[in-house]
């Protein structure tokens, strides 16, 4: 009977101990981290939306979140250079953030997969850059295709699927293709009313 | 001394994976591509060596009977610990490591170790142990991703070797080619030993 409560006495002390340690640790870290997963998404915003490190990257939030940013070539916010938005998907393991930015006609512009926790690998190699290159293999094939409508080879799509991962390429490909669909949509419709107030901003962005 | 002894033992005559059949599962999962085998292997080393040595110093402070329990908070505290201080202050290696560094909790050669080596011996022979056990495991984390990444992908540590004509072996970098390839390396390195017993 002693037995017991110093074992439990013991056993509270270590977890308390433990517990403690790692409050003081997560204080220290957590606004680190916060910094860096901002400057993670900043960064990467300005990589999907080349051009726009002269310009100005806007969020455009709908009931107070963010739904899509607008990449712009200049300060005076008149040559537009795409739509960037969030893609979160369901992969083999975990969730896979992406980032896609567009342009006004609904081509990709470029592809970034922002954090993912797939089988090492396998599903990791969406994020795998070939020696001598500077960017993933993977996510590169994305550029250029038409955003709603892209899928894998074996669904008859142009992105190949990586070799033994085909749940985690598919998983990318269609989450970018019903996100960009959806958006397209919604950007269309808030563009014709803008049309109409301000003689059509949007024709700046066939340039690039 | 006897601190070299201990160090030495877990690179071969006791090799966690080939030897004493401990955390075969992580082995598994990360032994696709030479670079994760390092990755893991850097994360296991670090662990290792700090569980062991906390776990030596407390050891006897710690009543026997719930050894098991505070042993696995003190890996669980030091395993989230790296974890947050690589994400917060080395965020490149994070992004690297990252993904092991979870699977190092469920690591039996943590808690193997642990009971078996550090709840029993001193603070350097505790360190010296944890070391050497990590870089044995490390070493067998590489030979087995070398083969698997070789056959499977025709690279090693993302650099090609074998050519362009070189079909890879998919199931080599599946699940079961890790089985495969423990098991051949297990019976090699028991034919080794058996092949040393029998000529003395």
């Amino acid at each position: 009977m002693k037995d017991i409560f110093r074992f439990a006495i013991t056993l509270t002390v270590v977890a308390l101990s433990a517990a403690g340690s790692l409050v003081w640790i997560n204080s220290i870290t957590k606004p680190k981290i916060r910094l860096q997963q901002e400057n993670v998404l900043t960064e990467a915003l300005a990589y999907v939306l080349g051009g726009s490190e002269k310009g100005v990257i806007e969020p455009v939030q709908e009931n107070g979140e963010i739904v899509y940013y607008k990449g712009f070539r200049d300060k005076d916010k008149t040559a537009l250079i795409g739509y960037a938005f969030l893609v979160p998907c369901q992969g083999y393991s975990s969730t896979i953030q992406t980032l896609v930015a567009i342009d006004s006609s609904g081509a990709i512009l470029a592809v970034k997969i922002l954090s993912q926790q797939e089988t090492p690998g396998l599903g990791t190699r969406c994020e795998e850059i070939l020696s001598g290159e500077s960017d993933p293999w993977w996510q590169r094939q994305f550029v250029g295709q038409n955003g709603s409508e892209v899928a894998v080879d074996k669904d008859g799509g142009p992105i190949r699927a990586i070799t033994g991962a085909t749940i985690t390429s598919r998983a990318v490909t269609n989450g970018i293709a019903s996100r960009t669909r959806y958006l397209l949509e919604k950007i269309r419709c808030t563009s014709d009313e803008q049309r109409t107030l301000q003689n059509d901003i949007i024709g700046g962005s066939h340039g690039r | 001394m006897a601190v070299d002894k201990e160090f030495i033992k877990g690179i071969y005559a006791e090799n966690p994976v080939f030897r004493l059949m401990l955390g075969l599962c992580p082995t598994l999962a990360v032994s696709t591509s030479v670079n994760n085998a390092f990755g893991m292997g850097a994360s296991v080393i670090f662990v290792l060596a700090c569980s062991n040595l906390v776990i030596s110093i407390v050891r006897k402070i710690v009543p026997s009977k719930i050894r098991i329990p505070i042993f696995i908070i003190i890996i669980a505290t030091f395993v989230t610990l790296v974890d947050l201080v690589l994400a917060g202050f080395l965020p490149d290696l994070h992004k690297s490591l990252g993904l092991f560094i979870p699977l190092i909790v469920v690591n039996c050669i943590i808690l193997g170790r642990a009971e078996a080596f550090a709840s029993k011996n001193g603070i350097f022979l505790s360190m010296a142990d944890g070391l050497g056990m990590g870089i044995g495991f490390t070493l067998a984390l590489v030979i087995i991703s070398t083969f698997r990444e070789i056959l499977g992908n025709g690279t090693w540590l993302g650099m090609p070797v074998l050519g362009s004509t070189f079909q890879p072996v998919l199931l080599m970098i599946l699940p079961p080619g890790a089985f495969l390839m423990i098991g051949f390396l297990i019976g090699f390195f028991n034919w080794l030993e058996h092949r040393k017993s029998v000529s003395t």
